[in-house]
């Protein structure tokens, strides 16, 4: 059974500090939900108020639609998987799946019969007698997702749980996870720095920066149709083009830009808070820039002449960095289809970019430089 | 030589120098313990016995006061392991700002001294017993209910310690974990904080009974008309001073020994199974060359000091086995009738002494155990000089309590040199 | 946060069991264990020294005679100052401190050796043979120096065999029996929180010392004591309060010269019959003890926090 989970007018305040800002947001029973932010952004926080180790300074959190203030985290249908997974380690990898179930009193046997169960869902049959000192790191991952589920929770919450583990084992659980979700049918709600993690795996995602949600939506509107600078700067890689707004006509804004007059789409919940006149950032993503053969416009709405400085080959894609006019630096991605780009180092180009691709957004916070280990 | 050889020399000779200190007198006072001499020597060397051993345990005061520090042991235990878990787990909880104040309290008793503590402890009651009109034979006036009380102030803050370090290492998550999997604080307490803190408890336990069960500081003034083990020892070494408290001691160094070594042992064997279980998981081969594991044999600690014990103890059985201390005692008493009658002989007919050492010893008569130290003489060699007559026989006056001398002396009354002293126990200070 | 708030917060957090169980056993152990009955003793070194029939009554007032008693005497008392009780009282603190700094010179080394140089095997055991002595019981210890230190004991025995003496040295007249064997008493007070100091010193600063050419009594003045001083405060410490506390050592091994403060509080409870001023004495002790404490925490710049097992 899973449960719906409404966040209603939520704060958590510590003293002065502000770690969660009026959040909104309902999710679906069944749902694979991630809150996707930078560190410190108050995801965490969240998190430990759904589940019952902090209540909120305002507002309402309902499981199930049921009001869940005053009731601790052993009294609601939640289960938490923490960042550092938290296994007993005086236990054995049955036990720790079963403890649940012991301190609801069921007897020995009802335990083990259930955790056996649980070991044949994480693929770890016969494991069951091993210390948990002994397991892999992946391996404990699973069992610390078995012992949250052996109590058949109605929702699951995920506390950054892959981000212990190497790049190709975390690339191997995110299927897993989505696969386990999938199979149980449980609302899971994920929290991540990972945007790879939390686009790949979610239904839906929410960004989150300083304890406000950004924006709430699936994977592909995320990405595509970012609604404030901080989404486009966070998720992916994204030109910054600083601008002031010429003209706004059907969802369309005419930006005098650093690079030249561009013409981008505007987000509908946005269209109030531009004007002309307003400051504004227009946005443009790398593989959304094409370098074109000739001087021509080739049916592009905005076209920049550039200087090419360097390039980045990573494998599957090549990266260019670019001089634009008025000294920006401008980012474009080209798949690697076997043969080159036409154009050497140095050499100028030409770049085009459509509008429907380009969007403009109001001023705001951006993402600050990411580390290494977000892709 | 270089002067790193020398330095290195030098740092030698201090540590066998130093633990030379650290366990001579223990050893010495072992040796004592089989001296059949009736005062803890060890030399002269009279027959190997184990008499004192007997002689302890029929002593009752002694048995009494050892099954009284059993007790305190045992109710400290059960007060103090608690109440440090407690303290260690409010450290944990209490607020930051309030946190040093708090375990500047529980800490203080430890830096307290032990005569404090008790006298503290023994006026708190005995003003609680006056306002609640108690009669002297309530709690309030009990000798173990207060000792009880009184150790457990300061074992508690060592237990508190033991567990504080314990609890360091503990991952909170945890207990979020077994909360968010449904277990009530209770069951949490039981199933995830305990077990993890039982190695803990354990030593804290041990640490506290041992603690409890040697002090005396503060047991002397909270044990009011009953007594303790220490406490009976302590009057013994004061009052009376036989080989039967170096049997005592012996008893006590081996249970030490044998304990510090099973202990040890014990470690060990932990390290390697878990060393072993790495290993196994590692795929390699299970066990070393016998040769690498005989040097760490020899090089183990443990082995080496029950190696030591070992020796101790056969030769403990050989000698048991082979020396008759009844025979040997005979033979005693044989050799000194035989002086005794040639010294008889010689007051008829006189002749020169042998020897030029002056008859005379220091005139501290056969006095009882003063606390400014034994009296007699100590050349046991010349056995036919004839102060030492005096010395032989006087030993029981020395043994005994506080008495006055006199009757003792005319033991000795055909020494020449014991003239002197039959003039009253001139400078024997008599025990207070 | 209130403490009515924090209260709850604490229930909250661990069960109203385990909460009970907590406070109970804090506060029973603060309150009627450490903090009333020094409060109590404080009060009672303030009292005259009455039978049980008249405390309460119009008698039982606050005085500071006890304590005036230890400065100047019984009104009988011919000098102007009690001298007795005085000079066996700083006697006393200055043999604890006479104690402490042998301690430290005799132990000093031991730890270094042990946390630095000793390795695997060979330190455990001497971690072993350190740990032995001490489980030994203290009177037991005493007693072991009085067969050592006695006029017919082992030194002056195998002295006087040996030729080296010609009369047995009165050790313990001369005292000298009684620092030895409290010099003995608390070696492993000493050497343990300087061994751990010093183990958390990093090898390799001493090894890059003696590369820059220091020779070992500097490498030892600048970079080990610094490393080491909160071990050595803490064993100053613990051993300068057992010592001026120690009751048995003094009773077994002290001389007739060498009364000790505690015997001093001893026999006010004992056979002088008169508890207040007793408490007026040990408060005297205790108050000594914490000035030397706090003394040491001044003089070494160390925090409460780091004298601990």
């Amino acid at each position: 059974m899973s449960a719906n989970v409404e966040l209603d007018g939520v704060w958590v305040q510590f003293g002065s500090f502000t770690a969660v800002h009026d959040v909104n947001v309902t999710i679906e029973g069944g749902e694979f939900f991630s809150f996707l932010g930078p560190s410190g952004c108050g995801k965490t926080t969240l998190l430990r108020t759904i589940s019952g180790f902090q209540e909120p300074t305002q507002g309402v959190v309902r499981i199930g639609d049921q009001d869940m203030a005053g009731i601790g985290p052993n009294k609601r249908p939640t289960a938490l998987i923490f960042q550092n997974l938290a296994l007993f380690p005086l236990m054995s990898v049955w036990e720790n799946i079963a403890f649940s179930l012991e301190v609801r009193g069921v007897d020995k046997a009802g335990r083990r019969k259930r955790a056996d169960e649980l070991l044949e869902l994480i693929a770890l049959t016969g494991q069951g007698d091993k210390k948990v000192s002994e397991l892999s790191g992946g391996q404990k991952q699973r069992v610390a997702i078995a012992r949250a589920l052996a109590v058949e929770p109605e929702v699951l919450l995920l506390d950054e749980p892959l981000s212990a583990l190497d790049l190709k084992l975390r690339q191997h659980m995110r299927t897993e996870l989505r696969a386990i979700q999938q199979r149980v049918g449980i609302t899971f709600i994920y929290i991540t720095h990972d945007q790879g993690e939390a686009l790949t795996m979610s239904d839906r995602v929410a960004v989150m920066n300083d304890g406000v949600l950004e924006q709430v939506a699936d994977s592909a509107t995320i990405y595509d149709q970012p609604e404030t600078a901080f989404v486009a700067s966070f998720v992916g890689e994204n030109n910054l083009i600083p601008g002031k707004v010429h003209e706004v006509a059907e969802g369309f804004a005419v930006v005098d830009s650093t690079i030249g007059r561009l013409r981008a789409r505007l987000p509908r919940s946005q269209r109030a808070a531009l004007a002309a006149g307003e400051d504004a950032y227009v946005f443009v993503r790398p593989e959304a820039i094409h370098i074109l053969n000739g001087a021509g416009g080739d049916g592009f709405d905005n076209t920049v002449r550039a200087h090419m400085s360097q390039e980045e080959f990573e494998g599957n894609m090549r990266h260019l960095i670019l001089d634009g006019p008025g000294g920006n630096e401008i980012r474009a991605s080209v798949i690697n289809a076997g043969r080159g780009i036409g154009h050497g180092l140095g050499s100028d180009v030409t770049l085009g970019f459509r509008a429907e691709m380009t969007v403009a957004l109001p001023k705001g916070p951006v993402a600050a430089e990411r580390d290494s280990d977000a892709t | 030589m270089s002067s790193q050889n020398i330095l290195r020399a030098f740092v030698g000779l201090y540590i066998l120098a130093f633990f030379s200190y650290l366990f001579g007198p223990l050893i010495l006072m072992s040796l004592t313990a089989f001296n059949s001499f009736s005062f803890p020597r060890v030399s002269p060397w009279e027959c190997f016995t184990t008499e004192w051993f007997v002689k302890l345990s029929h002593d009752e005061k002694l048995m009494h006061g050892l099954l009284n520090s059993l007790i305190i042991g045992a109710g400290v235990m059960a007060l103090a392991v608690p109440i440090g878990m407690a303290g260690a787990i409010m450290l944990t909880q209490v607020r930051r700002s309030i946190r040093p104040i708090y375990y500047t309290i529980v800490i203080s008793p430890i830096l307290v001294p032990g005569v404090v503590l008790g006298i503290s402890t023994l006026i708190f009651w005995d003003r609680l017993g006056t306002m609640f009109n108690a009669s002297y034979n309530s709690v309030f006036y009990d000798g173990l209910f207060l000792t009880i009380i009184g150790q457990a102030t300061f074992i508690s803050a060592y237990c508190m310690l033991v567990f504080i370090a314990r609890l360091q290492r503990f991952d909170p998550a945890q207990e979020e974990a077994a909360l968010d999997l449904g277990a009530t604080h209770a069951q949490t307490f039981r199933k995830i904080l305990l077990p993890f803190m039982r190695p803990a408890i354990f030593s804290a336990a041990v640490l506290a009974f041992l603690a409890s069960f040697e002090n005396y500081n503060t047991t002397v003034f909270t044990i009011i008309s009953e007594s303790t083990l220490t406490t009976v020892l302590a009057s013994k070494v004061r009052y009376g001073i036989d080989p039967s408290i170096s049997a005592l001691a012996v008893i006590i160094v081996s249970l030490t020994l044998i304990g510090a070594i099973a202990y040890e042992f014990a470690k060990q064997r932990e390290a390697k199974e878990a060393r072993a279980r790495q290993i196994e998981g590692l795929g390699l081969p299970a066990s070393p060359p016998t040769r690498a594991k005989l040097a760490e044999a020899i090089g183990n600690p443990a082995m080496i000091l029950s190696f030591f014990v070992a020796v101790a103890g056969l030769t403990f059985v050989y000698l048991m086995a082979t020396v008759d201390t009844a025979a040997c005692k005979q033979d005693l008493r044989e050799q000194k009738r035989i002086e005794q009658q040639r010294r008889q002989d010689m007051q008829l007919f006189p002749l020169q002494m042998p020897s030029g050492k002056a008859p005379s010893k220091p005139a501290e008569p056969t006095a009882p155990q003063a606390p400014a130290g034994e009296t007699g003489n100590k050349q046991y060699q010349g056995i036919f000089e004839p102060g030492n007559l005096k010395k032989q026989v006087g030993p029981e006056g020395e043994a005994a309590p506080a008495k006055p001398t006199p009757g003792k002396q005319y033991e000795g009354i055909f020494d020449p040199g014991n003239l002197k002293n039959q003039v009253g126990p001139e400078g024997g200070t008599n025990q207070n | 946060m209130n403490p009515v708030t924090g209260l709850r917060r604490f229930v909250d957090r661990n069960g109203l069991a385990i909460s009970a169980y907590l406070l109970v056993a804090v506060t029973l152990w603060m309150l009627a264990m450490i903090i009333l009955p020094q409060l109590f003793m404080l009060d009672f070194s303030f009292r005259y020294n009455l039978p049980p029939a008249k405390i309460g009554g119009p008698e039982d007032v606050w005085t500071i005679s006890n304590y005036a008693f230890l400065v100047f005497g019984s009104s009988g008392n011919p000098d102007a100052y009690n001298w007795i009780d005085l000079s066996v009282f700083f006697r006393t603190i200055l043999a604890a401190v006479f104690v402490t700094v042998f301690d430290v010179a005799l132990c000093y080394p031991i730890a270094f050796y042990l946390a630095q140089v000793a390795k695997g095997g060979f330190g455990r055991l001497m971690v072993l043979c350190l740990i032995i002595p001490f489980w030994v019981n203290e009177i037991l210890r005493a007693f072991a120096f009085r067969i050592l230190f006695g006029a017919t004991g082992v030194i002056n025995t195998v002295g006087m065999s040996l030729g080296l003496l010609d009369q047995p040295i009165d050790f313990v007249g001369a005292d000298i029996a009684l620092y030895a064997g409290l010099g003995y008493a608390y070696i492993l007070l000493m050497i343990f929180p300087i061994y751990n100091a010093i183990e958390s010193l990093d090898h390799n600063q001493i090894e890059a010392a003696r590369d820059l050419g220091a020779p070992w009594w500097r490498i030892h003045y600048r970079v080990v004591i610094p490393h080491a001083k909160p071990g050595i405060a803490s064993g100053c410490t613990m051993v300068f309060m057992l010592s001026a506390g120690a009751l048995a050592a003094p009773q077994i091994l002290g001389g007739p010269s060498s009364l000790w403060f505690t015997q001093i509080i001893y026999q006010w409870f004992n056979t002088g019959g008169n508890w207040p001023r007793g408490s007026a004495y040990a408060m005297i002790l205790l108050i000594a003890c914490i000035a030397f404490v706090m003394l040491m925490m001044r003089v070494f710049k160390v925090g409460l926090g780091e004298i601990g097992r």
